[in-house]
């Protein structure tokens, strides 16, 4: 059966029908093209031609045009449109005019990075022309690094190989920064947040030398659909950008389907699990013969269904192997495997973290299901856009889970059809990033007097600061480095913390090999002592995890549960910085915290019924951030007219519809903030609830909510008063089980007091 | 809070220190040791011929032992664009004795001061000699005269760096090839109270906060030291080319023997290997004189070799095998080079032997090197008794 047989198989079969709140057809769409424009090299043509391409889309004349022009460049296409020829037309056409001529590729990912070269490979075999393209990452050997810096034309690597391998390098590099003339940075959408904010210091850092070595390049960014791209393009690397925006390229025609799973408990509010439903409509997908791809929220949820699906088609002509899971933490060279195998077609199935989301080329599948809501609005389109040819029709399935906002999301199917998609937000000088690179860019070259980073105002500041701790040494006019440390091994741009976790298999006593690594914030979380660890469908369980070492010992099981931890938040107060008074007495604050997590213990759940089979205690140190906050106190004279348990229920139905509106309203991803609440707050003393950013040092969302502090308040009572349950449902303040039977009510009534 | 608080909480940091000033003058500062003329023995009589031998590189016509620049670093790192070198020191021969002259920058803007002298100094010689020169000072320093704005061509000498020969002669039996080490080991003259070098660049940053001359005594020391200790070196380096039996360790007597190999120096060669025999080294050494043989298609002396190790039970199975090979190709003799293969096979019955899976790979391929051996050896009977030459 093939996508539209199924899509009309599907619309016939009430039973299904009755769970779809939205079947949406996306037309197809013609091509919109545009002859090549002058700018390009004729060179080109021929090798163009060859492969079927006469004309340009809209989208990329326009991009050549502009970058012809001299302007930095922000082009947004969704998945498949023909972006890179967007920057490897003016690139390679600067190159055949002047040998000398040098370009930089910037790729979130290793993956990506060997994606482009080899299309570059084969546009420039096309050609015939003698123009070195290489990969620099931490995978390229030594030997090859040499000629690398003297001879590449084309750089590709990543910002954290840039940042630490080839910035405080520079003299190594001369010809590069001499002669670069372009510099492209491809999937700018995925640096928000702290890698963003990172990202756009390392490039205030290259800008730095180039000035030094007297070249001027210019950029050519690519975003995925974004609502914010020239913002955050002019963020990133500090200087105005021109967009193009406008998809020339064509697409078949897609189906939307929105599905919630039946109630099973109405007045619980509880509904089917959507896991189950994914295993059912990716199976039925697998039995067809149409390849998919199933997305799923976490790694442990990737491998739960890889293992469903892999059961499901297992037999002895190892036909399991069709399905395969996908996610952070696999190798490099299985990542590979499953790529290929996409594409090829030897995989009929994939299921994966967002991680399959970026621009990887697995090529266009026939079929995408989201088991659960992605978190934003530009990652659900991401995700859909890896189901999609140019021509034929592919189908997209939305499973909701119960979490409030995928419910939000499948009642209210338009706010993802219609609704423009998030900001992405960074913040170049967050202090704990801003300081870090001060200190990697005075080690690249000394700062004089009267120099700026960037568009920071307090680089005076930072550097006397710099000197003071002796870090830096100010002599005749000039900030030296005078310290033994290579600064940037001390920062990681991904994560505030430096090293990740190696995960050990020791099954084997005489053969111990590393699987996979972890991120040092997630670690605790699911590599604790004990922890059911599950890669590729498979499962193990933690014998030991060496904190100190980051090393996770696990061994190879087969039990019939997995294990999920409970993290517990400590907030304390650094500073305050803004204080204001609300209605009715109470203050909204805005100021820096410190927030320690711990993993103290974690749940045994059985596959299949997911039920809770038992608790286990985890011994672990505490990891501590520091971050930005903004808090609401709850006057007095309010808090004083109920029980401390009825207080204490509200503020827990407030904090959880805090935490479905605020990344609607912030527009930001819900893992961006976090959301508590506090009967009586070591931080103001009194009942208080609060958000903060979480990521260290924070990235604006604070700021911005500080800003609608009322809004925030007044959209969460909408959702409480719309929602048509009774006494509270996982789509507004929560479930009745968590927040007893009074939540709601003393909810809506603490929030008509604060917004009145 | 304000920023200077916010920074210190993010940081960690301390309160301000005290800087005293310090006006630099417009040069960096110049240190002259001079070190007597028989602390270098046979360095005038160094040839040309030799060091173009040893270091495979060609030397220039002009070449004189006086014209050799001995350079060293001390620096603030491990490398990287933010790391200076603070401290050259440039060592030569003359006609009374061996001169070092040492550059310090007393603080940053003096730098360009002493990049001038070190360019000075290199314009003036004809061949630049290190200790790890290629991998450190010399890209180090290309990267401080870019820094600078300076031109680097000064650095394109002939460049002999010593810790690739070094480790040629004395890696075997030492290990690391650091200079403290072969200075102790192979010179016999250990260093007492030397900085050690981890220690080197936070001395420097202290003597840059406090301006005390006195913090940088010992490294000035450890510095002229080691220039010194790089003349001296290669010349006992040259003299053990010359006259290897001087040599006393049978590791270095092999080593040497390699090297020599190296340089197609192969009659050299095989006279360490033969030394190298009869010591700790005998095994590599007879099948390194053995393989110098063959190489050469002398055959027959290689053949010589083996059976001595047969004879001499060293080289385990290996001998058996290569003069089983001999006897099966080149003498044509399939008997006798079975007779070697069931040898070697017995040998590898040893129970100490049987659980690794290299022996066992040994194993196989000397079985199937038998059964051809076997299958041979009756065709030709077959072939002899139609030839009516079978013997009887």
């Amino acid at each position: 059966m093939n996508v539209t047989q199924l899509a009309e198989q599907l619309r016939r079969d009430s039973q299904f029908m009755k769970d779809v709140t939205r079947w949406e057809v996306i037309p197809a769409r013609p091509a919109k093209t545009s002859p090549f424009p002058e700018s390009m090299d004729a060179r080109l043509i021929p090798v163009l031609n060859q492969r079927g391409i006469y004309s340009l889309y809209t989208h990329q004349a326009q991009s050549l045009e502009a970058t012809a022009r001299g302007e930095d460049v922000t082009v947004v296409t969704p998945t498949a449109s023909g972006k890179t020829m967007c920057y490897n037309l003016p690139v390679l056409s600067a190159i055949l005019k002047d040998q000398d001529a040098r370009a930089l590729y910037l790729f979130p990912t290793k993956a990506l990075s060997a994606d482009q070269v080899s299309e570059l490979y084969d546009m420039i075999e096309g050609m015939g022309v003698d123009i070195k393209t290489y990969t620099y990452d931490g995978d390229t050997p030594a030997a090859a690094r040499r000629a690398i810096r003297q001879a590449g034309h084309i750089v590709v690597t990543n910002p954290d190989m840039l940042h630490s391998g080839i910035l405080p390098h520079h003299t190594k590099w001369v010809k590069l920064f001499e002669n670069l003339q372009y510099i492209v940075i491809d999937e700018i959408h995925t640096y928000r947040g702290v890698f963003g904010s990172n990202l756009a210091n390392v490039l205030r850092r290259l800008m730095r030398l180039c000035e030094f070595y007297g070249s001027h390049p210019q950029f050519i960014l690519c975003s995925a659909t974004i609502a914010n791209p020239k913002e955050l393009a002019e963020t990133l690397i500090g200087r105005p950008v021109t967009l193009v925006d406008e998809n020339g390229a064509p697409m078949g025609e897609r189906h939307f389907v929105f599905y919630n799973p039946p109630v099973v408990n109405r007045q619980l509010g509880i509904r089917k699990g959507a896991i189950p439903i994914t295993r059912t409509i990716s199976g039925m997908l697998l039995k067809n013969g149409i390849q998919s791809i199933t997305f799923a929220r976490s790694r442990l949820t990737v491998e739960v269904l890889t293992r469903y699906l892999k059961d499901m088609v297992r037999d002895p002509l190892g036909n399991a192997g069709k399905v395969r899971g996908y996610r952070g933490g696999y190798l490099p060279g299985e990542r590979r495997e499953i790529e290929r195998g996409l594409r090829s077609g030897q995989v009929d199935a994939v299921v994966s973290t967002n991680a399959l989301e970026l621009g990887i080329d697995i090529g266009a599948l026939d079929a995408c299901v989201m088991c659960g809501y992605p978190g934003t609005i530009a990652s659900a389109w991401q995700q859909a856009g890896r189901a999609g040819r140019r021509q034929g029709t592919s189908i997209v399935f939305f499973i909701a889970s119960s979490a409030a906002i995928d419910q939000y999301i499948v009642n209210h199917p338009d706010y993802l059809l219609k609704q423009s998609p998030e900001n992405a937000l960074l913040n170049p000088d967050n202090l704990y990033i801003l300081l870090s690179h001060f200190k990697c860019a005075a080690f690249e070259l000394p700062f004089s007097d009267g120099d700026r980073f960037g568009n920071t105002s307090s680089t005076e500041e930072l550097l006397d600061y710099l000197d003071e701790q002796g870090i830096l040494h100010h002599v005749d006019g000039r900030y030296h480095w005078s310290a033994e440390d290579f600064p940037a091994s001390e920062i990681s741009l991904r994560s505030a913390a430096a090293e990740n976790f190696l995960i050990i298999d020791i099954t084997e006593p005489a053969h111990h090999r590393v699987i996979g690594e972890m991120d040092r914030f997630t670690a605790p979380m699911l590599l604790h002592e004990n922890a059911i660890y599950m890669h590729e469908g498979r499962q193990f369980q933690v014998e030991k995890l060496d904190f100190d070492a980051c090393k996770a010992f696990i061994r190879s099981v087969d039990v019939g549960y997995y294990t999920d931890a409970d993290l517990n938040i400590n907030l304390s107060l650094l500073d305050i910085e803004k204080e204001e008074e609300t209605s009715r007495g109470g203050i909204a604050g805005l100021g820096e915290i410190k927030v320690t997590a711990l993993v103290t213990m974690f749940k045994k759940i059985r596959f299949d019924t997911h039920e809770t089979l038992g608790f286990g205690h985890v011994q672990l140190p505490e990891t501590d951030m520091h971050t930005t906050s903004m808090w609401w106190t709850l006057p007095e004279s309010l808090a004083s007219r109920v029980p401390s348990d009825r207080l204490k229920n509200g503020m827990m139905g407030i904090a959880n519809l805090l935490r479905i509106v605020c990344p609607l309203y912030l527009m930001c991803a819900p893992q961006d903030i976090a959301v508590v609440y506090q009967v009586k707050s070591p931080i103001t003393d009194q009942p208080t609830i609060l958000l903060y950013d979480n990521c260290p040092g924070g990235i604006g969302l604070s700021h911005k909510a500080f800003g609608m502090k009322e809004l925030l308040l007044e959209k969460a009572l909408q959702v409480a008063e719309d929602c048509s349950c009774t006494y509270g449902c996982p789509s507004c303040v929560g479930p009745v089980g968590e927040i007893g039977e009074d939540g709601k009510r003393t909810a809506i009534w603490l929030l008509k007091e604060l917004v009145r | 809070m304000n920023l200077r608080d916010k920074l210190r909480a993010v940081d960690g940091g301390g309160a301000k220190r005290p800087a005293p000033a310090e006006r630099a003058e417009a040069d960096c500062r110049h240190f002259a040791v001079y070190r007597p003329a028989e602390e270098f023995p046979g360095a005038w009589d160094l040839t040309r011929e030799t060091l173009a031998m040893m270091s495979e590189k060609e030397m220039p016509e002009t070449f004189d032992p006086r014209r050799i620049l001995y350079l060293d670093t001390e620096t603030t790192g491990l490398g990287g664009s933010g790391t200076v070198a603070f401290l050259v020191g440039m060592g030569f021969l003359t006609d009374e004795g061996f001169e070092v002259h040492q550059f310090l920058m007393r603080d940053y803007p003096e730098e360009p001061y002493l990049l001038k002298h070190v360019a000075n100094g290199l314009g003036k010689f004809d061949v630049l000699c290190t200790f790890n020169g290629t991998t450190f000072d010399v890209p180090l320093l290309e990267s401080r005269f870019l820094m600078n704005r300076m031109d680097r061509d000064c650095l394109d000498l002939p460049h002999l760096d010593l810790l690739h020969l070094c480790r040629r002669l004395w890696k075997l039996r030492l290990g690391r090839c650091n200079l403290g080490r072969l200075e102790e080991v192979v010179l016999g003259k250990p260093r007492h109270d030397d900085l050690p070098g981890s220690e080197v660049p936070q001395r420097y940053f202290t003597y840059l906060k406090t301006k005390q001359m006195s913090l940088l005594d010992d490294i000035l020391k450890h510095n002229a030291q080691d220039i010194a200790s790089l003349c001296v070196l290669l010349n006992h380096m040259a003299d053990l080319y010359l006259h290897p039996e001087k040599i006393r360790f049978s590791e270095d007597v092999y080593s040497m023997g390699r090297a020599l190999e190296r340089i197609n120096l192969t009659e050299n060669a095989r006279r360490c290997y033969r030394l190298a025999r009869k010591g700790r080294m005998g095994d590599s050494a007879g099948t390194a004189l053995a393989v110098s043989y063959r190489r050469s298609g002398d055959r027959e002396e290689a053949a010589k070799v083996w059976r001595e190790m047969i004879h001499e039970r060293r080289g385990g199975i290996m001998p058996y095998v290569e003069l089983a090979k001999h006897e099966e190709h080149i003498r044509r003799n399939p008997a006798a080079a079975l007779r070697l293969t069931e040898q070697a096979l017995f040998l590898l019955s040893e129970p100490a032997l049987r659980e690794s899976g290299t022996v066992q790979e040994e194993k196989n391929e000397l079985q199937y090197r038998r059964q051809r051996l076997l299958r041979k050896l009756k065709e030709q009977q077959i072939d002899g008794i139609h030839d009516g030459t079978e013997s009887e």
